[in-house]
């Protein structure tokens, strides 16, 4: 299996809080790959680290090989890694195709003397990206929602978009923030069974989930984050049976702070 | 107001190639119909302010930087202009690309330092940037004539016809809002425009999606200056005399009233800004002295009213309120 | 040398005017979450209000100083209702606009009422000057100095001892907490904005005192160093707003060494620039300044 990326020794420090703490990760090709742990653990900040809204404090991440610490987001972005957000950050006040047109900003080369002359260049950029936006569209089921502003839809849908969104980089590597939150229970089975397919379809996965269900249910690998550490990883079945873990979700009788790490 | 946009838009398109070609016969006609030369100076303003108040819209519209001190940059393309024209004898017709791509080179400069910073910095670096060209105008004397200014800027010519009044510049100035304009459209509908629209909606969504931001600002910046300085190039030779005081903060203030009244993030809104600013100008010419008072209740109401202008993109983040609202109503929903 | 040292002297009264308005621009800036384009304009009215209680009632520093801070309390309250009352939830744009607005409005009113022209202070201070070995420092160097320590001493102690003082920084370190503790943000948002005008008034009166002219149109460059000098700061700590103001005072007057007063705004400018591409955080390191 070839490994997508690696996270080494990887820690993130706000002042003196350690919100992520010496955590290594191996993400291979194929994986769905989820990252669980409670409120605060630093999953978020961990997926801030790799897709480089945050510079590190120390460790390295190789993606595809390569080193990618402290690179740029749009760099990171470039070189095929996208993410959603937690707070979702679509363009509220444009329409979901313009939304997914952002999308396909790397794919397309026009330069100013491109779009002003309207050249082959030009031509073929906006045909890409109109054509392979509706695609997406219809992939995920927002065909008749295609001219309506991303912000006036309902919150599970615009989560929707917003992976549609990333899916337009046609990226190797798609970096899930809690996709599931805001939605019902409904919209979270198709979420599920959606990205199910998408692995099918040859893309690696990495989701941040705080609902144990969903991740068992879709991920094939694991890790578990508490106070910014790595405490468990492995198979679901693995780390459903780790005392660490339930520990860290449910307590113990006596609750000892950092005595268990 | 919006519907009657929309309306006009869709009278537009029933028509189009009718409407287009009637406008631009009858565009061509204006000296002859007005053929006073007070009533063509007014015609002329409002052209050269197009250019202006679109130039700024472009940064202030589509990006969602903000600058304040556009007269700066006017400043340099016309000071480039005179300065050339008259030291060198360079031609007019290449004076204007030159003047532009020096322009956009200084916009280049002030907004490197603030690029990695929010955009209200930007806005008080440019107005800062804006009284420093003045000043600079003002004081380098051996370059610029300081207080004298400089005198007997050469008209431009093209096959023998010399464009010396409001009448033949007119002309000039119809064909440079023609260029801009459609170049600025085909621009705004390329990836180029939607890339800066992204940074004005959500910067950091857009930087996660692969737009180089810093990259894009810079260009939207520079593209923006750039028709400063050829508004500036064009302005020289039809006063043919500019000194420093032609270019103050309040001539910056002047054009940023026109962008935000007109409307801003649509190609239309600073067209209509300039129409309706320069008109009132003419109208509070017997109580000149609060003109800018005029525009600035004229702003801040805007601001109350209708934060995007007369013509404004409202369906944007200038617009503010409504999708806000929404989206937190959404927000609490979901967290509910 | 000399006069090298007698310009560091003149650069430290000066600089201390404007951290007396930097000051005044990070408690704006702070409690309001939002930048101002109005802070040099509120300084010009300061000076004017000084300037005719000084004409019409007599020169008396102190009522002066009263006067200057009640015309800017004011003129603060204005400030507040048009440009940020309602615009605390709105994109932080429009609440820009507005002030650049209403900086228009009082700038373009002050000339038309108080007349375009420069025109004279009147002389409220004696000139005296000491000599200190080479060093010469006037009265009212000392006078200024004096006033800024004081009134900067005074705010400190109302920021960190008072009940409204702490009120103050919760709002400006968070309002949704703050409210959420039963803080009446918009009230301490105007009070806080107030405060900051009135110490802006005051730096108005002491800086036309200095250079013994006002202007209607005084407030443009003012207000960019105001601006300038809490950027220097981190934008909202006050004690470094107050630093990158003496900063600023002295690079200008050591700036005029090398050329002419009428470069003054270059060098004010051109540190500003610099010190944004070094350290766009200012000397203090808090979050603020960087984009998210």
């Amino acid at each position: 299996m070839k490994v997508l990326l690696e996270a080494k020794n990887v820690s993130k420090h706000f002042g003196g809080l350690k919100a992520v703490d010496n955590v290594d990760m191996v993400i291979y090709e194929g994986d769905i790959f989820g990252i669980i742990g409670p409120n605060g653990a630093g999953k978020t900040t961990f997926f801030n680290l790799c897709s480089g809204v945050f510079p590190v404090t120390g460790g390295e991440i190789y993606f595809n090989g390569e080193n990618i610490t402290n690179l740029r987001p749009d760099i990171i972005a470039k070189k095929g890694m996208a993410r959603t957000f937690q707070n979702i950050k679509l363009f509220n006040y444009m329409s979901v195709l313009e939304n997914i047109k952002i999308g396909f900003h790397i794919h397309s080369r026009t330069r100013m003397w491109d779009a002003i002359l309207h050249t082959s260049v030009y031509k073929r950029d906006e045909k890409l990206a109109e054509e392979k936006g509706m695609e997406i569209i219809e992939r995920v089921g927002l065909k008749d929602y295609k001219d309506i502003l991303a912000g006036n839809l309902p919150y599970g849908m615009q989560r929707m978009v917003e992976i549609a969104r990333a899916l337009a980089l046609d990226p190797k590597l798609l970096l899930l923030d809690e996709p599931a939150a805001g939605m019902n229970p409904n919209e979270t089975m198709a979420l599920m069974e959606f990205i199910k397919k998408l692995n099918h379809e040859g893309y690696t996965i990495a989701v941040i989930e705080h609902d144990m269900k969903f991740v068992m249910n879709t991920c094939n690998r694991i890790m578990v984050l508490n106070f910014g550490k790595k405490i468990c990883e492995g198979d679901p079945e693995y780390v459903r049976s780790n005392k660490e873990v339930n520990e860290a979700y449910f307590g113990k009788g006596i609750v000892v702070q950092g005595g268990t790490m | 107001m919006n519907e009657i946009i929309l309306k006009l838009k869709s009278i537009y398109d029933k028509y189009k190639i009718i409407i287009i070609l009637a406008g631009s016969i009858l565009l061509l006609l204006v000296p002859v119909i007005f053929p006073k030369s007070y009533i063509m100076g007014i015609i002329c303003r409002i052209l050269l302010y197009i250019i202006l108040a679109g130039g700024l819209n472009v940064i202030n519209g589509y990006s969602s930087q903000f600058c304040i001190g556009y007269a700066g940059f006017f400043c340099i393309g016309a000071y480039t202009e005179a300065i050339l024209a008259l030291r060198l004898k360079i031609n007019f017709w290449l004076l204007l690309p030159i003047a532009g791509i020096v322009t956009a080179i200084a916009g280049l400069l002030i907004c490197l330092p603030t690029l990695k910073l929010k955009g209200k910095y930007l806005a008080l670096v440019t107005l800062g940037f804006s009284e420093i060209v003045r000043l600079i105008a003002l004081n380098w004397s051996s370059l610029t004539g300081g207080p004298m200014g400089l005198k007997g800027i050469p008209v431009p010519k093209i096959f023998g016809i010399e464009f010396k009044n409001s009448l033949s510049y007119y002309y000039i100035f119809l064909f440079l809002v023609a260029i801009f304009l459609f170049v600025t459209r085909r621009v705004i509908n390329s990836r180029i425009g939607r890339a800066w629209m992204s940074i004005r909606e959500d910067e950091q969504a857009a930087r996660s999606l692969g737009v180089d931001t810093s990259m894009y600002k810079a260009l939207n910046f520079m593209y923006g200056a750039f028709w400063a300085g050829i508004a500036g190039a064009a302005y020289a030779p039809y006063t043919r005399y500019i000194d420093s005081t032609f270019f103050t903060l309040d001539e910056g203030f002047n054009i940023l009233s026109m962008a935000i009244i007109g409307g801003m993030g649509t190609l239309i809104g600073p067209v209509a800004g300039s129409i309706v600013v320069n008109l009132l100008t003419e109208l509070l010419r017997p109580i000149s002295e609060y003109r800018l008072v005029a525009y600035a209740i004229l702003i801040i109401a805007m601001m109350w009213l209708r934060p995007q202008g007369l013509f404004g993109a409202s369906k944007s983040i200038l617009a503010g309120k409504e999708i806000v609202k929404k989206a937190r109503k959404a927000e609490k929903e979901a967290a509910a | 040398m000399e006069y090298l040292l007698n310009q560091i002297v003149n650069g430290i009264s000066q600089g201390a005017i404007y951290a007396l308005m930097a000051i005044g621009y990070s408690v704006v800036v702070g409690v309001t979450g939002l930048i101002t384009f109005t802070h040099g304009e509120v300084i010009m009215i300061g000076a004017f209000a000084s300037f005719y209680i000084f004409q019409y009632i007599g020169n008396n520093l102190i009522l002066g100083i009263i006067a200057s801070f009640i015309a800017s309390w004011i003129l603060g309250m204005f400030i507040y209702y048009v440009c940020y009352d309602r615009f605390f939830e709105a994109p932080s744009h429009i609440s820009l606009i507005c002030t650049i607005g209403a900086s228009m409005l009082i700038r373009n009113l002050a000339q038309i009422y108080f007349g375009p022209n420069q025109k004279p202070m009147l002389n409220i201070i004696d000139n005296k000057v000491y000599r200190i070995g080479v060093l010469q420092v006037s009265l009212m160097q000392i006078v200024i100095l004096i006033t800024v320590v004081v009134l900067a001493s005074i705010l400190a102690f109302f920021i960190n001892n008072t009940r409204w003082g702490i009120m103050l920084r919760a709002v400006s370190q968070d309002k949704k907490a703050a409210y959420l503790m039963g803080i009446n943000v918009r009230k301490t948002a105007m009070i806080g904005n107030c405060i900051g005008c009135g110490l802006a008034g005051i730096a108005g009166l002491l800086i036309s005192i200095y250079y013994q002219t006002l202007q209607a149109t005084m407030g443009g460059s003012l207000g960019m160093k105001a601006f300038s000098s809490s950027v220097l700061g981190g934008l909202t700590d006050t004690r470094y707003s107050a630093l990158g103001g003496l900063a600023i005072g002295l690079i200008e007057n050591l700036g005029i060494t090398i050329s002419t007063a009428s470069f003054r705004d270059i060098f004010a400018f051109g540190f500003l620039i610099t010190v944004l591409i070094i350290r766009p955080e200012g000397f203090a390191s808090r979050k603020g300044a960087k984009s998210q």
